[in-house]
């Protein structure tokens, strides 16, 4: 009675998180949305954190899920300005539009 | 005190860092301020240590350098008296020969780079001077031939400098090969580089490892200080700018050979038959330079041979058993020799680089300041009695004299007919190139030089003159450096000869002194100055004994012969070759290609090309989205890059 | 199976699905709705794994601030969702999707094969014991970090201003 889940299955839904927000970021053409699958695949990686953090039973995954939500908050900030300056530049928020990485 | 040491060490390389990182946008005057501002800076750290150290030795270890298990070595120094002197004089010269280059290299483009190399020289030589670890002996060891390289090669777009240099540095190299063995060597039985640990423990050593060991330092001693048989990259040396003659080539980078030997001398010590080869390589070579100095008639290579000789004392002097006479005698050298090039360098300037004695002329009445001081120079450079060099060699020949062994008998021969030709060969010099020409030449100088270069030399000229007082054979002041030495292992204050044999000695190195340049006088100040004939004798010493001859058959002409063969027979034929064997494979191909060409490939010419170009053109598009420079396909990447990671980990998990 | 352990799974069922939902919509403000719905969950998550203090700073920082951030920007762009036929979206997501299903295969085989599955044990890390954990070992991080919110602070201003 005294326990939860066997560790794997957390892995496994961090996991499907993980690959939910990848996927996001692959297909999707709007600006926002691959910023959004990023937020995903870091909050996907902080509750694996946390799980291993219950599963050592020790406090450093906790402490670094603080660290990551920190860096993510910073992260959104720095990116949605920059999407802002984007749309201000070029009025689109599509993806395929931005071609200078070409040669 | 320790603090005192490294920013002796410290305060040229600064100079160095900061004229290599600055000096091109700084004005000429920085530049040159800051150089010498360096070098003074670490003569007061040299006087204040000498006078802090109150004659003890003192042991610093800066900080730990490498260490692989046990092959570890730190940065450390040594400072004892006998590294007190040598610190103190190579600053004082260094810091003149900087005041007098600032003046004397006015005119030249490459101010800076000339500037960066001799502080950067001085830093090496100071490493010499006070380091511990022979490892780090080894790095100033070759920081100061780097520099020489750089410096006598200063004046590179000229391919006969550059050679010069080079000549110079391979030379030196063979030394140093020696020493890297020595090094092995003194690693593999003492577990240690550092000096002092060697010296206390070297009682232990059998002969022949104590002779080995020594004739290994011997080896790198030859090539730093061009003796024989590595004497034939100093004459060349003297392509390089003057200063840079005098610093070097006269008292530091060549003494350091015969300095490494005094601190090591306990360890040498152990084995007569070095100490006997030692002291003959020193007289050999000092009778051989004396020779050929006396054939030069470019004012430079004599002052070149001249250094040879005396270094030859010194290491006769070591080979003895006395390094107080031979530090006596290289900080005497020091004094005059570096004056001597400094004083024919504002000779050289004033006549417009005209090297050659026998185009002067007239100097007593064009360049005063330059004829006094030379002839302060020369007359300390001949051991005239009781002035300059006299004490000093007197020292090492009464050294020679009583050192038990026949052979050393003879080496006292040859130091003593040495010694006569000295004054002979530096009054010639003085006779042909000073006076008053007898036609008159020479009314008028071609270039006015800065009245600094001169008088910046006379404290030079003074200390020259009078160093004999550092350690005079008797009365006040007896033995004065030799007592401060008293504690370096190995020195002996006084050399403990009866007082009959020293007065005898120093009567006959008077009379010989004064007969040469008795003799000197009628040759060459009474009859008219004429440039010898090079054939026979004359040619003989004029180069050298044909030693660079001799160097160049046995080994320059096999290696180029060998090149040109290699070259030649095997390079390029077999270039030829390969295009011809090429040829031969194309012909077939080409017959082939036109029967097709002409049978089927018209058959195919309308549907066959057009549909693969047509083909191709789509898959190159196809293709082409990889680069598309779109946001979103870059993203897909990293994706599908991710998800071959993982299938390859999942797949051969079963390895882990 | 416990109450601890059907409680978690029915939290990993809402979180999966509304991220899923919230990837796929078209209308950027549905998914950003599904989204804070998807880290609710995970603070719940957190909650039931032991972090009570994360949990509510997942749901302070992520859904409070990020999300609401996120709201904010599209709403002053005013971001339309793209008029695209259903059959381009769907094309569009064919690639990423395999790829992703790929790699959540190859990722299960992996915890698949890696042994040693233990229970996770129940237990709670205390706000107070976290505190003093994270600014014990941590607090150079800390430090770091907090530096590092400044300078993305100056980074938006500067981004983001008006170019007259």
């Amino acid at each position: 009675m005294n326990s939860l889940v066997p560790y794997s299955h957390t892995l496994v839904l961090a996991g499907g998180l993980f690959f939910l927000g990848a996927a996001c970021t692959a297909a999707r053409r709007s600006l926002v949305m691959i910023l959004i699958g990023v937020e995903v695949m870091l909050n996907a990686a902080g509750l694996a954190l946390v799980a291993a953090s219950l599963r050592w039973q020790q406090l450093d995954g906790q402490a670094l899920v603080i660290f990551i939500m920190c860096v993510a908050a910073a992260e959104v900030a720095v990116g949605l300005a920059l999407i802002v300056h984007c749309q201000r530049r070029t009025g689109s928020l599509d993806a395929d539009r931005y071609r200078l990485l070409k040669d | 005190m320790e603090t005192v040491l490294l920013l002796l060490l410290l305060l040229p390389l600064g100079g160095f860092v900061i004229n290599a990182l600055w000096g091109r946008f700084l004005p000429r005057r920085a530049v040159a301020g800051v150089a010498c501002a360096a070098v003074l800076g670490a003569l007061v750290c040299a006087a204040t240590a000498l006078i802090l150290a109150a004659d003890r030795a003192h042991d610093f270890t800066f900080f730990q350098w490498f260490g692989a298990g046990e092959f570890a070595t730190a940065m450390n120094v040594h400072y004892d008296p006998l590294a007190a002197i040598m610190a103190l004089m190579v600053t004082f010269v260094a810091s003149i020969i900087h005041l007098y280059s600032a003046a004397f290299m006015r005119d030249d483009p490459d101010y800076v780079r000339f500037f960066c190399y001799l502080n950067l020289f001085v830093f090496a030589m100071l490493v010499i001077t006070t380091a511990d670890s022979l490892v780090f002996v080894y790095l100033g060891w070759e920081g100061v031939g780097f520099c020489s390289y750089a410096l006598i090669g200063f004046w590179y777009q000229d391919e006969a400098n550059a050679n010069a240099g080079r000549k110079a540095f391979i030379c030196t190299r063979v030394g140093d090969i020696a020493f890297g063995v020595a090094l092995g060597l003194f690693f593999a039985r003492f577990g240690n580089f550092s000096i002092t640990y060697i010296n206390s423990h070297a009682a232990g050593l059998s002969p022949t490892l104590a002779t080995l060991l020594a004739l290994l330092l011997l080896g790198a001693a030859l090539g730093k200080s061009a003796q024989l048989p590595l004497t034939v990259w100093l004459p060349d040396a003297m392509a390089g700018p003057t200063p840079v003659s005098a610093l070097i080539h006269a008292a530091t980078m060549v003494t350091a050979g015969t300095y490494l030997l005094m601190r090591l001398f306990p360890l040498i010590l152990l084995s007569p038959p070095a100490m006997l080869i030692i002291a003959g390589v020193g007289s050999i070579t000092a009778l051989y330079a004396a020779f050929a100095a006396l054939a030069q008639w470019d004012i430079k290579k004599m002052l070149a041979y001249s250094t040879i000789s005396q270094v030859g004392y010194m290491f006769l002097a070591v080979g003895a058993g006395d390094i107080v006479g031979g530090l006596f005698h290289l900080v005497s050298h020091a004094f005059f020799k570096s004056l001597l090039f400094l004083a024919a360098g504002i000779v050289i300037q004033a006549l417009a680089e005209e090297h050659n004695i026998f185009r002067m002329g007239s100097l007593r009445r064009l360049l005063p300041g330059a004829y006094w001081l030379f002839l302060a120079g020369a007359i300390s450079l001949s051991a005239f009695p009781m002035l300059g060099g006299f004490f000093s060699k007197d020292r090492i020949l009464l050294a020679t004299f009583i050192h038990p062994g026949g052979a050393y008998l003879i080496f006292w021969l040859l130091g003593l007919a040495a010694a006569f030709l000295t004054p002979l060969y530096t009054f010639r010099v003085f006779f042909v190139a000073f006076p008053e020409r007898p036609d008159g030449r020479r009314a008028a100088e071609i270039h006015v030089t800065p009245r600094f270069m001169a008088w910046i030399l006379w404290p030079l000229a003074v200390c020259a003159l009078g160093d004999g007082l550092l350690n005079l054979p008797g009365g006040f002041g007896k033995d004065f450096l030799g007592y401060y030495l008293a504690s370096v292992p190995g020195a002996r204050p006084e050399l403990g000869a009866a007082a009959a044999t020293e007065w005898a000695m120093g009567l006959l190195s008077a009379a010989t002194v004064l007969a040469s340049m008795t003799l000197a006088y009628f040759l060459y100040r009474r009859r008219p100055a004429r440039e010898p004939a090079l054939t026979g004798f004359w040619g003989l010493l004029f180069s050298g004994f044909y030693l660079d001859r001799l160097y160049g058959r046995i080994f320059v002409q096999p290696y180029q012969t060998a090149a040109r063969f290699l070259w030649r027979r095997i390079d390029d034929p077999y270039d030829r070759g390969l295009v011809r064997g090429a040829r031969a494979i194309f012909r077939p191909y080409r017959a082939m290609a036109a029967f097709f060409w002409v049978k089927i490939d018209e058959v195919f010419l309308d549907d066959g090309v057009v549909w693969a170009a047509g083909g191709l053109e789509t898959l190159s598009r196809r293709l082409g989205r990889w680069t598309s420079g779109r946001l979103s396909t870059y993203l897909k990447m990293l994706l599908l890059g991710l998800t071959i990671l993982f299938g390859a980990l999942a797949l051969t998990w079963h390895l882990r | 199976m416990n109450l601890y352990a059907g409680t978690f799974y029915l939290l990993a069922a809402v979180t999966l699905g509304s991220t899923a939902l919230a990837v796929t919509r078209r209308n950027l403000m549905h998914a950003i709705i599904y989204l804070v719905l998807s880290f609710f969950g995970t603070a719940l998550l957190f909650f039931l794994l032991g972090a009570p203090f994360l949990a509510a700073l997942e749901v302070i920082i992520y859904a409070g601030a990020i999300m609401v951030l996120f709201l904010f920007i599209v709403m002053m762009l005013e971001i339309r969702p793209a008029e695209q036929p259903w059959g381009a979206y769907l094309r569009q997501w064919l690639p990423a999707g395999v790829l992703g299903a790929l790699s959540l295969a190859a990722l299960v085989l992996i915890i698949l094969a890696a042994g040693g599955d233990p229970s996770l044990p129940l237990a709670v890390a205390s706000p107070r014991e976290f505190g003093r954990f994270l600014f014990q070992k941590y607090w150079f991080a800390v430090e770091i970090v907090s530096f590092l919110l400044l300078v993305a602070l100056v980074g938006a201003l500067y981004l983001g201003r008006r170019e007259e």
